[in-house]
């Protein structure tokens, strides 16, 4: 495999070794889709298909009775909504203050800088439950429990986003920034129509990753929402579908409720992944 | 050149590192304060009692919060273990087939390896309960075409941190897949060359180019690997609850239960900073062992 480096990119003829890889990599990729394909799949069965024993791989006639069904079970359109309000805010938030303080970290100099810089980063690699039992608490004394305020407070700025603009605004000329100072720019300003417009693969990475995981965030939802069903996320309104009518034949509604909830980070995902891929390259190794 | 004011200064950091002050590093020291006090999660931080060590006493006591807690404490040095040991060389191997440039398929695989780390945690623990069911599950079916006996999966305490694990593997190996992708990028061709030159075969240059060469790559990936392993919560929260017997209990689920749900807060609190305590000597003997390593190739 590493002998790519020494061979012409893809040759147009096709050797057995080539054609045993290329066999490989699809092998492994159909088996990597498996849980999803079969997700979908199941979400177009009939109930009775959902329980058959040896299981049914296609549905005989697909149906899309479970998706309605899923909305009469829980308030679809509002967790749904929930759910955006969720990641759209938090991520709009995450990309203004990370801007900001990536800024000032990548072009100011100031005493501690450093040190405060390397404080930030450690608090990326802190587990969430670590903080979880005092931040319950915290976010109870702003008045913000059982609220969407309370999971989206807590999560309006993070070290990653820090991070990733940091590195990537070390990369804008200095002599950008001074040129706009003399024209008589606002710090503020620059920030957000000098540097902004020249680190957009960033954004657009960083847009995807806290889009994506609050999105999908459970732990932090589940804890200050204390049951208040209104403001349930979709992936906390999953769990309601599983415990309805437990046992017998809901396992179509399931799979039709997962796929509403994968639906919008997995598409998102395959509109900007030419970035993510960069922003993990930027975050994993080059330091 | 750098003229601006402490004044501008403030204001661009202003508000990153005040909500992460806030949110993130006082509830933090909190937790190292609140693991020495007997304090309901009920109540304000004011009533908490100082106790000294006591709580710590308790979660390593033969108590039954003691032995839930050591049971939970296990169950996530097995799962992270068995996470990390899967994770890596999967991630080797695949991020070795997408970089290739031999055969085509290398980016639909990154593609379809990628999305599903898109794909919400909880999306993925209910598809897997299906999948592993005994019954009316697929997984059973496959392994039975190649004659392996039907599996017990989540239902037995003998398989049901593993097969947690798995789904564990299956959702984040994408992400490790891409990390090293961008390791193999950054190794230059002209030695892959050499040893080609000197004659070593491919299985030679795998073992003695490029393996040591994503060193801090794969260094990198094992300690991302343990911290999002610690993690694990929604498979357990939501299918197994801990179960059957105990085997699924892990960290963040009996800390939340116990912190939260019950809510013994410094209690929770002794557990949550004993795991911080666990996870810092775990990445620290990472460290440890890739210098070693290193020092020894040197």
């Amino acid at each position: 495999m590493s002998t790519a480096h020494a061979l012409p990119r893809m040759s147009r003829s096709w050797t057995p070794g080539k054609a045993a890889l290329t066999l490989l990599i699809v092998a492994i990729a159909v088996a990597a889709a498996f849980p999803l394909a079969w997700m979908l799949l199941t979400s177009l069965k009939t109930p009775q298909e959902t329980m058959q024993v040896p299981p049914v791989w296609l549905p005989a006639s697909p149906s899309l009775d479970a998706y309605g069904q899923v909305a009469g079970v829980i308030n679809l359109g509002r967790s749904i909504v929930n759910s955006a309000l969720i990641a759209t805010l938090t991520t709009a938030a995450i990309i203004v203050t990370s801007l900001m303080a990536g800024y000032g970290f990548a072009k100011y100099r100031f005493r501690h800088r450093d040190k405060l810089f390397a404080v930030l980063i450690a608090t990326m690699f802190l587990p969430p439950i670590v903080t979880l039992i005092p931040l319950y608490r915290i976010v109870g004394y702003l008045g913000l429990n059982a609220s969407l305020a309370g999971v989206v407070v807590p999560n309006l700025a993070n070290a990653f986003g820090i991070f990733l603009m940091r590195q990537f605004i070390r990369g804008v000329p200095d002599d950008l920034i001074e040129a706009a100072r003399i024209d008589g720019a606002s710090e503020l300003r620059i920030v957000f129509q000098i540097v902004a417009p020249s680190v957009l693969p960033a954004i657009a990475a960083l847009t995807l990753f806290a889009f994506v995981y609050h999105w999908n965030s459970y732990l932090w939802p589940l804890t200050v929402l204390q049951g208040n069903t209104d403001a349930y996320p979709i992936v906390i309104s999953l769990s309601r579908l599983l415990s309805y009518n437990r046992g017998a034949m809901n396992t179509g509604l399931v799979m039709a409720g997962s796929t509403l909830a994968v639906l919008p980070p997995v598409v998102l995902f395959i509109f900007l992944q030419r970035f993510f891929v960069d922003s993990v390259v930027a975050s994993g190794v080059k330091g | 050149m750098h003229s601006q004011s402490l004044r501008s200064t403030i204001t661009m950091l202003a508000p990153a590192t005040g909500l992460i002050a806030v949110f993130v590093l006082a509830p933090m020291v909190l937790t190292i304060l609140l693991a020495f006090t007997a304090w309901s999660t009920q109540t304000g931080f004011e009533t908490a009692r100082y106790v000294g060590l006591a709580n710590f006493f308790d979660i390593f006591s033969q108590s039954s919060v003691g032995r839930d807690f050591k049971a939970a404490l296990l169950n996530t040095a097995l799962y992270t273990l068995g996470s990390v040991v899967l994770i890596l060389p999967l991630s080797v191997l695949f991020g070795l087939l997408v970089h290739q440039k031999l055969a085509p398929g290398g980016i639909l695989l990154r593609t379809v390896l990628f999305s599903s780390y898109m794909v919400p945690m909880i999306a993925v623990a209910l598809v897997f309960s299906k999948l592993y069911s005994p019954t009316e599950g697929p997984i059973n079916q496959i392994i039975g075409w190649i004659g392996i006996p039907p599996q017990t999966w989540l239902s037995s305490p003998k398989t049901a941190l593993f097969s947690i694990v798995l789904l564990n593997v299956w959702q984040q190996v994408g992400y490790f897949t891409v990390l090293v992708v961008a390791g193999l990028t950054q190794i230059p061709g002209s030695l892959h060359e050499a040893a080609r030159i000197d004659g070593a075969n491919a299985l030679q240059r795998f073992l003695f180019v490029t393996l040591p060469l994503l060193g801090n790559t794969l260094l990198f990936s094992a300690v991302i690997a343990v911290i999002n392993a610690v993690q694990v919560f929604e498979p357990v929260a939501l299918i197994t609850q801990g179960g059957p017997v105990n085997s699924t209990n892990v960290l963040t689920y009996h800390i939340r239960r116990v912190g939260i749900e019950r809510a013994q807060g410094g209690l929770g609190s002794a557990m949550a900073v004993t795991l911080m305590i666990s996870l810092a000597v775990a990445v620290g003997a990472l460290f440890a062992f890739a210098k070693a390593r290193e020092a020894r190739t040197a």
